[in-house]
């Protein structure tokens, strides 16, 4: 099946290993991906600060637009606040005729129009609804036994629909973990809060909720956290040891991307595929058991 | 016993009139639900409840100085749980947004980050994050600029050993005159009374 794959500003970045390991996993599971030529920055989580709710809005309906005039597919975003933001647009635009054509309006400045007929998908639902659990386990070369896993989804991955998992209690990550052979660990923090884009600059506040989440998923026996957003990824793994400073805390536990884990557990290459080297704290020592 | 007590509407009619979701404050049924779910809200002057609270009673200059503002972290459980169907987490971004254009500033770092976020869309249509980051470490000036990377070198050292820093600046995006030309015309258009 073919989609867009709007892969957003931080995955060229902080979020690498997760656009790494994305391709080689999805394409071996017969997804096909285009770029939207041109996309913009979907504002993320702190746009509203300098930019009007409008201004937003449009930010993400050029990038709907060019998306509709490339050929319509599905839009695929990797990145939890793209996913928020440009799915959050869409759904206003395609419900409030007024606000469409306002949009529509505006977009006519730079000659791109868009009539609604996208539709914006989390990585997760497409893997699970259009892929499915059974083709994923299929794929499977190495599992990987006996490795327990926390599948942290975070908030922005559901909400505010829950149009493809529960926004309270989603369990679609946990269940493509089990297809890996891995265990997915009981983990009722799955959806607290990490801090998101504020976790720079009001560490001291958000260093607290970072070390629920982790507390609970080692206390729960993880030895490894899954993630299918940067944000999370970013503040989980690269701030840890600022966390340990700040806190007195003693973590030490690798966060991966889910895209990595299914690459190790595809056969895939550790490094030019599962982008294990890119991560902060190796995540070798508990892969290990189930790399070639 | 009568109540003697008058509010000031004044402030709230402001909210309704200018501020991006301001209406939506007129359904709040004060339960606190919003504020059992904010992840921050135990470190805010005030939470979303009681901002909520505070506009109605008319106290303009507590509200737009509120820490809460600026403390939000779009993590979205307010809009997901509110009975009322409040989007609270949108209030509270139009509430920081018009916070802002009056001249107030709630938390200086985020405001500031923010700020240079907002610009960097603006300038090249995309974030550079290694940018970004310098920006806001300088924004003080020169001295504390040092001060503030070397505080946090080995989170940006780890980051670019481990291939997750872009080695080069970001250039603009094709489009972005015309990108720029929109978003003039969302502010201008904005200018006329809040969109929803």
């Amino acid at each position: 099946m073919k989609y867009f794959l709007y892969w957003g500003c931080s995955l060229e970045a902080s979020g690498a290993n997760f656009l790494v390991s994305l391709r080689p996993a999805c394409e071996a599971l017969g997804m096909e991906f285009e770029e939207i030529d041109d996309w913009n920055c979907c504002g993320a989580s702190i746009s509203y600060v300098g930019g009007n709710d409008l201004a937003i809005k449009v930010l993400n309906a050029r990038n709907l637009a060019l998306a509709e005039a490339a050929g319509g597919f599905d839009i695929v975003a990797p990145c939890s606040s793209c996913y928020i933001q440009m799915n959050k647009v869409n759904h206003e635009i395609q419900q409030d005729p007024e606000l469409a054509s306002t949009v529509n309006e505006i977009l006519a400045e730079g000659g791109l129009s868009y009539s609604g007929n996208i539709k914006v998908r989390h990585l997760l639902d497409v893997l699970y609804h259009d892929i499915g659990v059974k083709t994923i386990a299929d794929h499977v070369v190495y599992p990987l036994d006996g490795i327990k896993v926390a599948g942290y989804v975070g908030c922005q991955s559901v909400r505010p629909y829950g149009e493809y998992d529960s926004v309270e209690n989603p369990v679609i990550q946990d269940k493509i973990l089990t297809a890996l052979g891995a265990e997915a660990a009981y983990f009722p923090n799955k959806m607290r809060c990490c801090g998101s884009g504020i976790f720079l600059t009001e560490m001291e506040h958000c260093a607290r909720l970072v070390a629920d989440i982790l507390n609970d998923a080692i206390g729960h026996g993880a030895e490894l956290v899954s993630t299918v957003c940067p944000m999370c990824a970013m503040n989980l793994e690269n701030y840890q040891g600022r966390i340990n400073k700040l806190l007195g805390t003693e973590f030490d536990i690798p966060i991966v991307y889910l895209t990595q884990l299914m690459a190790v557990a595809f056969g895939m290459d550790p490094k030019t595929d599962a982008a294990l080297n890119y991560n902060i704290i190796p995540p070798e020592k508990v892969l290990n058991r189930a790399l070639h | 016993m009568k109540n003697e007590k008058q509010y000031n509407q004044s402030f709230a009619d402001e909210v309704f009139r200018r501020v991006d979701f301001g209406q939506e404050i007129k359904k709040c049924m004060q339960c606190g639900v919003c504020a059992a779910s904010c992840p921050l809200s135990l470190d805010m002057d005030y939470s979303p409840r009681k901002i909520f609270a505070m506009i109605r009673a008319g106290k303009r200059e507590e509200v737009l100085s509120s820490e809460a503002l600026l403390l939000c972290t779009s993590c979205y459980a307010c809009k997901v749980r509110c009975p009322r169907g409040i989007p609270v987490v949108d209030v509270m971004h139009g509430l920081a947004h018009y916070a802002l254009s009056q001249g107030y500033v709630p938390r200086k770092n985020t405001a500031i980050f923010a700020g240079e976020f907002w610009s960097q869309i603006y300038k090249k249509g995309r974030i550079d994050e290694k940018d970004l980051s310098r920006r806001y470490f300088f924004a003080d000036g020169f001295i504390p600029g040092i001060r503030n990377s070397l505080e946090l070198a080995d989170i940006g050292i780890s980051m670019l050993l481990h291939k997750r820093m872009k080695v080069l600046p970001e250039r603009s995006i094709k489009g972005i005159g015309a990108l720029r030309k929109m978003l003039d015309k969302a502010d201008e258009v904005r200018k006329g009374g809040a969109v929803s």
